[in-house]
């Protein structure tokens, strides 16, 4: 049960910034997810969090207390890989009891806890196998346990699903959000996903280049992103940018107009529309704001995934499942214009 | 995997005759020297080759009674495993410090422990000797052992280094926030999982030093640290001139401590030749 925070953590090799000045806090029994592209500096941050990494510059603490001098073994975080990191040579049993032998457990509690900690993930009948003999859903619920198993502080996730294959993963997420919420342990995950992001948090920190672009909830992220990188990472498909101008009060792009936007500002800005946003309209007469050649139609069962080429850009439409067309048909498209984002087109930031 | 299935019947018979072949080639030289060590001296150099020789144990009873074969035998063992051991003592931490912990220097230091090979032996030849004749230590296998460790410790700190290196960072760093210290995770976590690695380093050091000759006649001056390869030479010169079937049933001898040690880690040993080129 613990309280971390980061003030103005960075991690720096020579000249190469992993982590920029990043301040976080992370509330007890949070399940807080790091979100980002690869090389985001998301995995450095939990390493840092670990004590596998020493930070060049700032402070981290648990519970108020500052932990940059304390050894990974000391503090009480447990952690799950994305390679399981099972030791090969030990049996599940062996593995899952390591830990409990590290911290000197009494002999006769450790059996108890190690089947306990088996149990929750379903692993009682396969506690004599050797990793090597486990599926790949096994291992990782195999490297759960080992995590559970002392009931550690803190609980450190880096990427560990993303080995596993898409139907498994859903399952394992699913588990993994259970077991936090019985055992109330304060959870960093790590992810690119967006999808597990968005399934498990409490809130979502989204990096990117080392720093943090938007720290919210889920439902913050998604209908609030505070940057175009936010905006576009989110979502799939993700939110159509669109390059224009505000000229009196209406927004202007090559094929596309959006009248009265309520944006003060004028000149170049970007629009944000979310796929979902968007409807084809069934006739040109009927009033709509942008025009488009298909350019993909791509049907997925509970949706069709619309392409359109306008102008010189392919914009994305959440379109009905049984919408169908042809390529080079011409469509209208009304958006939702409550749910418009604009965004400056230089820095990207959002635009209120 | 298919392909294999597929061999039946006679293919299979083909493939057994021609493995007996290479098998068979392959284990030639021992075969001769057996031959040639249980016949008679005076069928030894002939003209015509004998094919089924007498069989005769002269050879047999006269390097075990004329000469302390056992001493040599027990010399050969004991200096070649204490140098093995005493190489994996010292390669196993130097291996770990030099894949795991970066610092600086540290690529010229592995390079400089494995150049210690490239210098001819010739070159350290006296100065070994007056260093063992100071310490006291000539004529000991103790002494044995250590040059033959000296011989062998870059090339073993260089294969362990390999397959440590091969590791996933994971594993330890697993083992670190699981709560154990380096010395823990070195004995629990990448012993353990190298240790394909480890055997097949001791073996090729015991190989290479289990025919040692120059440094073992500089040491050795009397029967006291004999070995097997210099016991070999005592029976080219003297009054008696070669005596061949007791140089081949003594080279036999010497060859049979590493097959038995090969024989019994066979498993392990093909892979370790293997790991690394084959993901795990």
């Amino acid at each position: 049960m613990a309280q971390i925070e980061l003030k103005g953590v960075s991690k720096r090799w020579g000249a190469v910034w992993g982590v920029r000045k990043v301040d976080i806090e992370i509330a007890d029994k949070e399940l807080l997810v790091l979100l980002g592209p690869s090389g985001c500096g998301k995995t450095t941050t939990m390493r840092m969090i670990a004590g596998l990494e020493d930070p060049s510059e700032g402070e981290i603490t648990f519970d108020g207390e500052v932990m940059n001098a304390v050894d990974a073994r000391d503090r009480d975080v447990a952690m799950v890989f994305q390679g399981y990191a099972l030791y090969p040579n030990m049996s599940i049993y062996e593995n899952i009891r390591f830990p409990l032998r590290m911290r000197n457990v009494p002999k006769d509690k450790q059996d108890e806890l190690v089947r306990r900690a088996a149990k929750m993930v379903e692993l009682s009948d396969y506690l004599n196998r050797k990793p090597g003999a486990l599926s790949g859903g096994q291992r990782q619920r195999a490297a759960l346990a080992r995590a559970i198993v002392r009931e550690p502080q803190i609980f450190l996730m880096d990427e560990p699903l993303s080995n596993l294959d898409a139907q498994l993963r859903q399952a394992m997420r699913v588990q993994i959000k259970y077991i936090q919420r019985e055992l109330q342990i304060t959870t960093v995950y790590v992810t690119h996903d967006q999808i597990e992001a968005m399934t498990l948090a409490d809130r979502i920190v989204v990096m990117q280049g080392g720093a943090v672009q938007q720290v919210g909830t889920p439902d913050e992220i998604y209908s609030d992103p505070a940057n175009t990188f936010v905006a576009s990472f989110i979502g799939a498909p993700p939110m159509n940018l669109i390059d224009g101008m505000i000229k009196d009060g209406n927004f202007v792009a090559d094929h596309v107009e959006v009248p009265d936007v309520g944006i003060k500002t004028t000149g170049q800005i970007r629009l944000g529309i979310r796929p979902e946003d968007c409807a084809v309209v069934s006739s040109a007469e009927q009033r709509h704001n942008m025009k488009g050649d298909v350019y993909g139609v791509e049907p997925t069962g509970d949706m069709t995934v619309l392409t359109l080429r306008v102008g010189e850009k392919n914009l994305e439409i959440k379109a009905d499942r049984d919408y169908r067309s042809e390529l080079g048909v011409q469509e209208n498209v009304v958006f939702d214009t409550n749910r418009l984002y604009f965004f400056d087109s230089q820095s990207g930031e959002r635009v209120r | 995997m298919a392909s294999i299935r597929r061999v039946k019947g006679e293919n299979l018979y083909i493939r057994y005759l021609i493995l007996s072949c290479w098998g068979l080639f392959c284990l030639m030289p021992v075969l001769w020297f057996l031959s040639i060590g249980f016949r008679p001296r005076t069928e030894i150099i002939t003209a015509q080759p004998i094919y089924f020789p007498t069989l005769s144990l002269d050879a047999w009873h006269m390097i075990w009674s004329d000469w302390p074969m056992a001493k040599y035998l027990r010399n050969s063992v004991a200096a070649i495993f204490g140098s093995v051991m005493i190489d994996l003592v010292l390669a196993i931490p130097a291996a770990y410090s030099l894949s795991r912990y970066e610092y600086r220097g540290r690529e010229d230091i592995g390079f400089y422990i494995l150049s210690t090979r490239m210098m001819a032996p010739a070159i350290v030849a006296i100065p070994i000797f007056f260093l063992f004749r100071n310490l006291g230590l000539l004529d000991t296998i103790w002494a044995l052992m250590l040059v033959y460790a000296a011989i062998n410790l870059s090339i073993v700190t260089w294969i362990i280094r390999s397959y440590m290196t091969d590791i996933p960072r994971e594993l330890e760093d697993a083992a670190r926030t699981d709560g154990a210290g380096d010395l823990r995770i070195l004995w629990e976590i990448i012993i353990p999982a190298i240790l394909p690695g480890i055997i097949t380093a001791a073996v090729i050091a015991m190989i290479f030093v289990i025919n040692e000759f120059l440094f073992t006649l500089l040491i050795a001056s009397t029967p006291d640290a004999y070995t097997m390869s210099v016991a070999l030479a005592n029976f080219t010169g003297g009054s008696d001139g070669v005596i061949y079937n007791a140089i081949a049933l003594v080279a036999f001898l010497a060859f049979v401590p590493v097959f038995l040690v090969v024989i019994a880690i066979q498993k392990h040993l093909s892979r370790g030749l293997t790991m690394g080129a084959v993901k795990g």
